[in-house]
């Protein structure tokens, strides 16, 4: 086998080590929103310019939906130990299921969340589709 | 056995000091690293050794041809090391200057950026596509002026192998004198973050000075909780999207802009629209200028 060959096939093993070495000392953590005030200040520095007049927090936090004054709706989740962020367009959907609104951006690689809002589940699923419009 | 050169040899040691700072961040802060996070770094890493080694050979020859044509021959003194790596860090300055501010560039190094994290793992997020974009042409230059390519070569894998330990959380602050001359964990955590005051700050790569010279220097404040990553995040783990995400999106505007419009989606600055319909990291600072009620930038 060519010494190139060997390398790639080592380096491959050893960077799933390191990974698997991530796991095993339970880096990461289950990282939540702990309230508005922080999926305030995360919605703020992911667009400079967003202030949010009025959102709606997971049950869970894994993440926030948030609208500031312009009407721009803000969709915020988890993604690994931290948060994502991204203003929803006309390309977004909302799937509403009693308290649950599944949300997605249209962008396949940031995927889609499910959000536990409680009795504000029907109010942002109404308001998500008239972003279509 | 193919000779091996100063990266290849300080690889050990980059998974050693990975490891110890794992141990740090389980006893003092879990969330510093996450696996899949990790593993896409150093898939990264791997890609772009490889990426790297396939094109080398050009790049050398292209170091050689400039050689052959040298206007001066400065030879292998002492002083010639320290004038190279002088010259070689002035000139990363300029890539790494010209690779946050001009989209082609860019597309290459968003990658390293592209990590939420900032721990050493992040710093071996590299380009798989630096060749595509043509950076190494900042680099080699000086074989034109005499400096032979092998220590140009030489002084630019020492460079590489010294900004790995900067991109750490472990370290807060270090001596006054060594944060007024050296980039350092502090310096380069403001360069990794997309809070609108550190937005294209701190493109050092060893020496800071460049940054204080040509006024692109921010120290980290304490005040500030630091968000890194991109201005728009990727919230993906996927290598490949992490790769190509921002060539696609050139592609994608390309296409779609008007004739008159389309090099400026090449040559202009990250998140440039000629319609206006995105920010460039300009756009964000003026904004936030406006809102801290402080004067925009000249």
């Amino acid at each position: 086998m060519p010494f190139i060959a060997i390398q790639l096939v080592a380096s491959i093993v050893l960077i799933l080590l390191v990974s698997w070495l991530a796991l095993a000392l339970k880096l990461g953590n289950d990282v939540r929103l702990k309230g508005e005030a922080e999926a305030r200040e995360l919605a703020q520095t992911a667009v400079c310019g967003f202030d949010p007049v009025d959102l709606a927090l997971d049950r869970a936090g894994i993440g926030a939906l948030l609208r500031d004054s312009n009407g721009r709706v803000m969709l915020l989740r988890r993604h690994g130990a931290q948060f994502a962020a991204r203003i929803l367009d006309s390309h977004a959907f909302a799937r509403l299921d009693r308290n649950f609104l599944t949300v997605g951006t249209g962008e396949t690689t940031f995927g889609q969340v499910t959000l536990d809002l409680g009795n504000k589940a029907q109010v942002w699923a109404a308001s998500l589709r008239r972003l279509g419009n | 056995m193919p000779q091996l050169g100063p990266v290849e040899y300080a690889i050990p040691f980059f998974i050693l000091l990975i490891v110890l700072e794992m141990i740090w961040a389980r006893r003092n802060a879990p969330q510093k690293y996450e696996p899949r996070d990790t593993l896409t770094s150093l898939a990264l890493g791997v890609g772009s050794t490889a990426a790297g080694a396939l094109t080398a050979g050009i790049v050398a020859a292209a170091a050689v041809w400039l050689f052959q044509h040298r206007v001066a021959t400065i030879g292998w003194a002492w002083w010639a090391w320290i004038a190279c790596f002088i010259l070689d860090d002035f000139n990363y300055y300029w890539a790494h200057r010209t690779g946050h501010r001009v989209r082609w560039f860019w597309a290459a190094h968003v990658n390293h950026h592209s990590s939420q994290h900032y721990n050493l793992s992040t710093a071996l997020r590299q380009t798989w596509t630096g060749f595509i974009a043509l950076s190494f042409v900042f680099r080699i230059w000086p074989a034109f002026i005499g400096f032979d390519p092998v220590m140009i070569a030489t002084c630019g894998a020492v460079n590489l192998i010294y900004q790995f330990w900067i991109h750490t959380e472990a370290i807060k602050r270090l001596p006054r004198w060594f944060e007024a001359v050296m980039n350092t964990p502090s310096h380069h955590r403001v360069h990794h973050a997309i809070n609108p005051v550190y937005l294209d700050r701190n493109y050092a790569g060893v020496f800071i000075v460049w940054d204080r010279l040509f006024g692109t220097f921010q120290p980290e404040r304490d005040d500030l909780r630091i968000q890194y990553g991109i201005v728009r995040q990727l919230g993906s783990f996927n290598v490949l999207w992490a790769v190509f995400h921002e060539w696609i999106g050139i592609a994608k505007d390309v296409w779609r802009a008007p004739w008159r419009h389309k090099l400026s989606y090449l040559v202009r600055a990250p998140g440039w629209t000629h319609d206006g319909s995105r920010d460039t990291s300009d756009t964000i600072r003026a904004r936030w200028q406006e809102r801290e009620g402080l004067a925009p930038a000249e």
